[in-house]
């Protein structure tokens, strides 16, 4: 569904998108993660029409956002990371004065904006003036507002950032209902265990350049890392004297009589290790290996 | 013929999606906000300032003034079309940075609204609000109708002239309001540019009339002189020009400063019949240093009456205006857009092959 090929962008002297490939399937929820300044605002902005391209190309359902952005806008919604509202406009007018701006007849539009209020739980504040609501709820307006024509794609860049935890819960629950509805939606978050419970795919992104993506299931199985913890009975001098000489352990941390540790390799070395453990005469009361994380394997590769 | 049709139609839909729902909210914004009053209130206040003012220094003298109604007429329209130019440029200069600002640009622009659409949108919203105010300065004119003297045509011709100059000036102040990124910055030059065009260019001709080798004292050697046509992109000349008794050999005190920043004290023109002469009439005792001597049918543009050339200066100037905002507005430059498609299509070649 979308698609850029080998996609450029500089700043100036600063290379924001350095050759950029990334593929999203049809319905897919793609999280597109990044540390600040990686590139994803860019690549957001670019598949909107809202850039150009340096180099390379980008598609969205077989469209080329240069050549035919007229295309492209009939069938994506795109919510930036910042937005304002119209403060002087009620939250109904506030839908309407979209729906209109993508040719939507009144009538039309008024059964929309119910409907769509009545998605994001804003039904009840449809009289009242935008600006009067809260962060989370203009974020969740600026959402139905990206809905108002039913595009095929939405593009959402950090749409959880700013929020509480309820509003962040709410902001899932939204995106979930959306992929029920067969949306292909780019999302481009820092909040990892968010995008790992939402979405199908994910795209890593450094410096410009995709580092990995895949279905989510694969990127966090394609750690190589585990983390350990263990927590000695008594003294826990023998434990952390093995640990530091096994070959593979790193980040090795104790906290109180918890002994934190990442381990390459499979359940085979970690399995090795427990024995050299308790050989070496450490009272070892705990020892479990933790589930790989999306938080894991991104901070695996943010470090290289 | 039918891709043209299409691209027509195209056209008109985002021309529509633009125009309909950025007039419609404008509008109802101007209504809802307290800046809306608080203009409407000082504009009333500085037009009603003059009236209060000019009859309090009237009833000073022991004399009564027989045009008194004429003189407070002009102060009023003269008064009336600054006060228009520099509402119409100081809003419309907010309207698309004040989008930047917001953080809403980018959101308008993803709509199917087409780029002239919100242009014109903007623009339209603006016109509206002069036609408002130009109206709610009809009870102020009617101060005038106390001392009598004034035909209705007349207030009419002047409001229209007042209307066109907020137009044009309105679309300039759109334009720097695409092109910078600030408000302030925007309404600052548009302020700048528009006095500039109401005064800057009477004195510029003012200068270049008086230091004209072929100008003299003598009006037996000093040829006849066509006004410079930029002197219509200013309102006041024609202003001058619809004030009545202007065609008589100037009446108020404005209309003749006018006529003399403009290019001579002589330079009188019988727009209100809607004739294209112009006359070129004047002489020694004048009080200005030129000489214009006889009368001359000038033919062309430059014989156009000065209300058509301004209405058409004007017209000109907006058009010009829209264009540069429309293109300012648009994220997607042509000539990127221009190499982007053939990096694509070199591509899609490379593909293929």
């Amino acid at each position: 569904m979308i698609m850029t090929r080998q996609l450029q962008k500089h700043y100036g002297r600063v290379q924001a998108l350095d050759g950029l490939e990334i593929e999203v399937p049809d319905g897919a929820i793609y999280g597109f993660i990044g540390q600040n300044g990686a590139g994803k605002t860019t690549t957001l902005r670019i598949l909107a029409g809202l850039l150009v391209p340096d180099g390379g190309s980008a598609e969205v359902a077989g469209y080329d956002v240069v050549c035919n952005p007229r295309a492209v806008r009939n069938i994506l919604g795109y919510m930036p990371d910042f937005f304002g509202v119209y403060d002087d406009l009620r939250v109904g007018e506030y839908l309407l004065f979209y729906a209109a701006a993508h040719g939507i007849r009144r009538q039309a539009a008024q059964k929309l904006r119910d409907d769509l209020l009545e998605l994001v739980e804003l039904a009840d504040k449809r009289d009242e003036f935008v600006d009067s609501l809260s962060r989370g709820m203009q974020q969740r307006l600026c959402l139905a507002r990206a809905l108002v024509h039913d595009p095929q794609v939405l593009l959402l860049d950090e749409p959880a950032s700013g929020l509480d935890p309820v509003a962040r819960v709410e902001m899932r629950e939204i995106l979930k209902e959306l992929r029920r509805l067969g949306k292909t939606i780019l999302i481009s978050s820092h909040i990892l265990s968010e995008l790992a419970d939402l979405c199908t795919h994910i795209g890593m992104i450094a410096d410009g350049r995709l580092v990995r993506q895949g279905p989510l299931l694969q990127m966090v199985e394609a750690s190589q890392l585990q983390k350990i913890m263990l927590r000695c009975h008594g003294d826990a001098a023998p434990a952390v004297k093995v640990l530091e000489c096994w070959p593979g352990v790193t980040a090795l941390q104790t906290v109180n009589d918890r002994i934190e540790l990442q381990l390459a390799g499979g359940a085979q070395e970690a399995a090795a290790l427990l024995k050299e453990l308790v050989l070496a005469g450490a009272a070892v009361a705990h020892y479990s290996i933790q589930e790989h994380t999306l938080e894991d394997a991104f901070m695996q590769l943010a470090r290289g | 013929m039918k891709k043209i049709f299409r691209i027509w139609q195209d056209f008109g839909e985002g021309l529509r999606n633009g125009l309909v729902p950025m007039l419609s909210k404008e509008m109802r914004g101007r209504t809802r906000n307290w800046r809306g009053p608080l203009l409407l209130s000082i504009y009333l206040a500085v037009l009603g300032g003059c009236v209060v003012l000019f009859l309090w220094l009237n009833s000073r003298g022991s004399t009564v003034i027989p045009q008194v109604g004429l003189i407070l007429y002009s102060i009023l329209v003269f008064a009336l079309m600054l006060l228009l130019g520099a509402i119409a440029a100081v809003v419309a200069a907010t309207a698309i940075s004040g989008e930047r600002e917001r953080r809403t640009y980018d959101l308008l622009l993803v709509t199917r609204a087409s780029l002239a659409g919100i242009v014109l949108g903007k623009w339209l919203a603006s016109v509206v609000y002069l036609l408002f105010l130009a109206i709610a300065a009809l009870p102020v004119l009617g101060v005038v109708y106390f001392f009598g003297g004034m035909p209705l045509k007349n207030v009419a011709v002047a409001l229209g002239l007042c209307l066109m100059t907020g137009l044009g000036y309105g679309a300039l102040g759109l334009a720097f309001s695409a092109i910078f990124r600030r408000s302030q910055t925007a309404i600052i030059v548009s302020l700048i540019t528009v006095f500039g065009l109401i005064f800057g260019t009477l004195i510029i001709s003012a200068i270049v009339v008086a230091g004209n080798p072929q100008v003299s004292y003598n009006p037996e050697m000093t040829p006849q002189i066509t006004p410079p046509q930029y002197v219509f992109l200013s309102p006041v000349v024609t202003m001058a020009s619809v004030l009545p008794g202007s065609g008589q050999g100037a009446v108020s005190s404005f209309s003749g400063i006018a006529q003399r920043l403009a290019g001579g004290p002589g330079m009188t023109s019988y727009a209100m019949g809607g004739s294209s002469m112009l006359v070129m009439s004047g002489g020694p005792g004048s009080g200005f240093p030129t000489g214009y001597t006889g009368t001359k049918v000038v033919k062309g543009l430059a014989g156009w009456a000065p209300l058509a050339k301004f209405t058409l200066y004007q017209s000109l100037l907006a058009l010009a205006s829209l264009l540069v905002a429309t293109f300012a507005i648009n994220p997607l430059r042509p000539w990127l857009m221009w190499q982007a498609r053939r990096r694509s299509m070199k591509q899609a070649a490379n593909l293929s092959g």
